[in-house]
C-alpha cells in the first residue's frame, strides 16, 4: 500500500502537469485566432501549431462548402499538400466525422477499410494512424480537424481525441464568426447597391414643378426600389401628357422592367398621339419583349389647361377617382393590362376637370394594410381623400402619404394628383415668430385678434380660431418641446379667397402625428380637449415633421363663411 | 384689458374664487390650487368668471378638476356668474350641460 502510493501520486502530478500544458495551448489558441476574422491568417500558424502540441506528422483542415456540399482542404500541416483534395460527405475518415458529427480515430490506417489510401499511393507517404474530429456547431458540422501518425510511431489515444476534440472548438468558432462577418460585409454591399439603385430610379421621376402647375405625383416603394412609375411632360403644342403604372410582380427584375417600361411610354408619348393610340403602340412592343407572365397596368393621358379637359385611357390599372367636391366618381379600366394582348384595344374617356381633383393611384395605396388583415380599400382611400381635401393639393398629397405610411405599406405605391391650382393671390395676415413659452401667449392672442378683426370675421369664430390657435401653440410647448426644452414657434397666417390657412413651425424633434387624435368631446375629462377643439374648429388639419428629424409642421385650414352666414 | 387675477373670498360656509383676466396654461396651475384649496377648507365652492376674456382647455380642465374632486366628496360645486367667452368654451367642450351654473352669486349660495 504504502510503496503504491508514491506511484498513484506520480501519475496524477504528470495527468496535472499535462492538462496544464493542454489549458494553456488551448488559451494561446482561442487568443491568436480571435486576432484577426481574416482566417487565411489566423488558421495557417494555428495547424502548424496544433501539428506541433499534437506531435503529430501531418495536420489538416478541411471545410465543407455549403453550395457542393463537398468537403476540401483548405490548409495542411506536414510533409504532403493535400489542399485542394475534396472529399465527399460520408467518404473516408474525414468524410465520416462530418456525416456524424463524433470524432473518428484510426490506429492501424493500412489495414483501416475507411482510410482513403488514394493520397499515400500518389505520394509514398505512409498513413498509420489518423484522428479526425469535427469542427462542431450548433447548425452541424462546418468542416473537420485531422492529424496523421503519432511522431513516436504509436496511435493516438483517447487522450489525443479529447485535446484535439477542445482544440477543434475555438476554430470552429472563430471560422463560424468569419463567415458571419463575410455575410454583413456581403449584405451591406447589396444594401448599398440598392440604395443606388433607388436614387437613380427616384431620378428617373419627374421633377416636382414649382408655381401653378396642375400634376403633382409621389412614389412610395414598399422595398428599396419600386416597380411603379409615373412621368408627366409638355408637349410641343403646349399640352401636358403624363402616365402612371405598375408592373406586376415586385423586386429587382420589376424594377428593371419599370424603367424600360417607362422610356417606351414616354418615347412614345413625346409624338401626342390620342391616349389610347398611345396604349396600342406601347402594348404592341411589350407583347413583343415581356416575358415570364409580366405585365403592366398604367394610365395614359393628355390635358389641356386652357380647356381644363383631360383625355385619359386605362389599361387594367385600378379606377381613377375624380373629386367633385366631395362626390366621387369612378372611372373603370378602358381595356387589359399592356403585354397580354397584342391586338387588344383601348378606349378613351374625356375628362372635364374644371374645378375637380383627378387622383390616378395604383393598387399599393388600397392595399395598405389597417392593423393586422384588414386592406384599406377604395372606400377608406375615399375618407382619406375627404379628410384632407380642404387642404391645397401638395399638404394634401404629403397627408394623403403621411396616412398610407402609417398603416403597413404592402405593395409599391404611387399617386398622381391632377387638378387646376386655384386661381387666386395669397395674402399673408401674420406672420409671427415667439419663444414657446405660455407667458408669450396673452400677446399672440392679441395680434391674432386684430388680425382677424382687419378680415372681418365675425367675433364667434375670430374667437375659436384665437382659441384654437392658442391651444395649438400650447400643445408644441407641451408635448413637442417636452421636459424643458427651449426653442421658438413661428405662426404664419394667410388668406386666399375665402380660405383661411394657419401654419405653425416648430424646432423640436418630430412627434409622432398617430398621437395626435381628436378625442370624443361626449366624454367628460380634462386632458386632450386641445386637440378636440382643433378638429372641432377647422375644416382640415395636418402635423408632419419636417425632413431631417428635427422640427415640426401644423396646418390648419378654415373656410370663413359669407359675412351674411356669421356662423362659425 | 383686464390683469390676470385669483382670489378667494369667504362668505360664511360659502367660499367663492374670484376669477379676472384671460385664464391660460401660463397660470391655469394656480387657478387648479386655488380651487382645490378652497374645495379642502369648505363643502360649498363656486368659481366667479364674469371677468374673464378667455380661458383656454388647462383652465377648463382646472375646473372639470374642481367638480370632479366635489363630487367624489360630496361637495357642492359650482360656476357663477360665466361670461359669454367662458360659456363659448364651455360649450364647444360640451361641458355646459355639465357643470351647475348660476346666474349670480346669491343664486349660488342658495343652491
Amino acid at each position: 500500500m504504502n510503496a503504491a502510493r508514491p506511484v498513484a501520486a506520480d501519475s496524477r502530478d504528470a495527468a496535472r502537469a499535462g492538462g496544464r500544458r493542454a489549458l494553456g495551448f488551448l488559451a494561446d489558441l482561442s487568443q491568436s485566432l480571435a486576432v484577426s476574422l481574416d482566417l487565411k491568417t489566423t488558421l495557417g500558424p494555428a495547424l502548424a501549431r496544433i501539428l506541433d502540441f499534437m506531435h503529430a506528422e501531418g495536420a489538416s483542415l478541411f471545410l465543407l462548402d455549403p453550395a457542393t456540399h463537398l468537403l476540401e482542404c483548405k490548409i495542411c500541416a506536414g510533409p504532403v499538400d493535400i489542399v485542394g483534395l475534396k472529399l465527399e460527405v460520408g467518404q473516408g475518415v474525414v468524410g465520416r466525422a462530418v456525416a456524424e458529427n463524433a470524432p473518428q480515430r484510426s490506429d492501424d490506417a493500412r489495414r483501416d477499410t475507411r482510410v482513403n489510401t488514394r493520397v499515400d499511393a500518389e505520394t509514398g507517404f505512409v498513413t498509420r494512424a489518423i484522428l479526425c474530429v469535427p469542427l462542431a456547431t450548433a447548425q452541424g458540422a462546418l468542416g473537420a480537424l485531422e492529424i496523421i501518425n503519432r511522431r513516436d510511431g504509436g496511435a493516438f489515444d483517447d487522450d489525443d481525441a479529447e485535446i484535439l476534440r477542445l482544440i477543434a472548438a475555438p476554430m470552429a468558432l472563430a471560422i463560424n464568426n468569419a463567415r458571419l462577418a463575410l455575410e454583413v460585409a456581403e449584405q451591406q454591399r447589396i444594401r448599398r447597391e440598392m440604395t443606388l439603385a433607388r436614387s437613380i430610379q427616384k431620378s428617373l421621376l419627374p421633377r416636382r414643378r414649382r408655381g401653378r402647375f396642375p400634376l403633382i405625383g409621389v412614389n412610395l416603394p414598399a422595398h428599396e426600389i419600386s416597380g411603379d412609375f409615373y412621368d408627366y411632360f409638355d408637349l410641343a403644342d403646349g399640352r401636358l401628357a403624363f402616365f402612371i403604372g405598375d408592373i406586376s410582380g415586385k423586386g429587382l427584375d420589376a424594377a428593371f422592367l419599370m424603367v424600360r417600361v417607362a422610356s417606351l411610354l414616354r418615347w412614345s408619348g413625346n409624338a401626342a398621339p390620342a391616349p389610347a393610340a398611345w396604349l396600342r403602340e406601347v402594348n404592341i412592343e411589350l407583347c413583343k419583349t415581356l416575358q415570364n407572365g409580366r405585365f403592366v397596368c398604367a394610365v395614359v393621358g393628355i390635358y389641356d389647361h386652357r380647356t381644363r379637359a383631360a383625355i385619359i385611357a386605362n389599361a387594367g390599372f385600378p379606377p381613377a377617382l375624380l373629386d367633385h367636391g366631395g362626390r366621387f366618381e369612378e372611372l373603370p379600366a378602358d381595356g387589359p393590362p399592356l403585354g397580354i394582348l397584342a391586338d387588344a384595344g383601348y378606349a378613351e374617356r374625356t375628362i372635364d376637370l374644371g374645378s375637380a381633383a383627378l387622383y390616378l393611384f395604383s393598387d399599393g395605396a388600397t392595399d395598405v394594410r389597417e392593423g393586422v388583415r384588414a386592406r384599406l380599400g377604395a372606400e377608406g382611400l375615399r375618407e382619406l381623400i375627404r379628410r384632407y381635401a380642404a387642404l391645397a393639393p401638395e399638404p394634401r398629397l404629403r397627408a394623403l402619404i403621411g396616412e398610407l405610411k402609417r398603416r403597413r405599406l404592402v405593395d409599391d405605391t404611387t399617386l398622381l394628383l391632377l387638378q387646376e391650382p386655384r386661381g387666386s393671390e395669397v395674402r399673408e395676415l401674420l406672420a409671427l415668430r415667439f419663444p414657446a413659452a405660455p407667458g408669450e401667449m396673452r400677446r399672440v392672442r392679441a395680434e391674432l385678434r386684430t388680425a382677424l378683426d382687419a378680415e372681418d370675421v365675425s367675433p364667434e369664430l375670430r374667437d375659436r380660431l384665437v382659441l384654437v390657435v392658442d391651444e395649438a401653440c400650447t400643445n408644441i410647448m407641451r408635448h413637442a418641446y417636452c421636459g424643458g426644452e427651449s426653442g421658438t414657434i413661428a405662426l404664419r397666417m394667410t388668406r386666399e379667397r375665402d380660405v383661411l390657412d394657419f401654419e405653425l413651425r416648430d424646432e423640436a424633434p418630430c412627434v409622432d402625428p398617430q398621437r395626435i387624435r381628436p378625442r370624443d368631446l361626449s366624454e367628460c375629462r380634462a386632458g386632450g380637449l386641445g386637440v378636440a377643439f382643433i378638429d372641432a374648429t377647422m375644416d382640415a388639419w395636418h402635423v408632419e415633421g419636417v425632413p431631417g428629424g428635427r422640427g415640426n409642421r401644423l396646418l390648419m385650414r378654415k373656410h370663413i363663411p359669407a359675412k351674411t352666414g356669421g356662423d362659425p | 384689458m383686464n390683469a390676470n387675477e385669483c382670489t378667494s373670498e369667504t362668505l360664511g360656509d360659502y367660499v367663492l374664487v374670484r376669477l379676472r383676466g384671460e385664464v391660460d396654461l401660463s397660470w391655469s396651475q394656480q387657478v387648479r390650487r386655488a380651487i382645490l384649496d378652497a374645495l379642502a377648507d369648505t363643502g360649498k365652492v363656486g368659481v366667479e368668471l364674469s371677468e374673464v376674456s378667455y380661458i383656454d382647455s388647462s383652465g377648463i380642465a382646472a375646473l372639470v378638476e374642481g367638480f370632479q374632486n366635489a363630487r367624489s366628496r360630496n361637495r357642492k360645486f359650482g360656476l357663477v356668474a360665466v361670461s359669454a367667452a367662458v360659456m363659448a368654451v364651455l360649450q364647444l367642450a360640451r361641458l355646459d350641460r355639465v357643470f351647475p351654473i348660476f346666474a349670480d352669486l346669491d343664486a349660488a349660495r342658495s343652491a
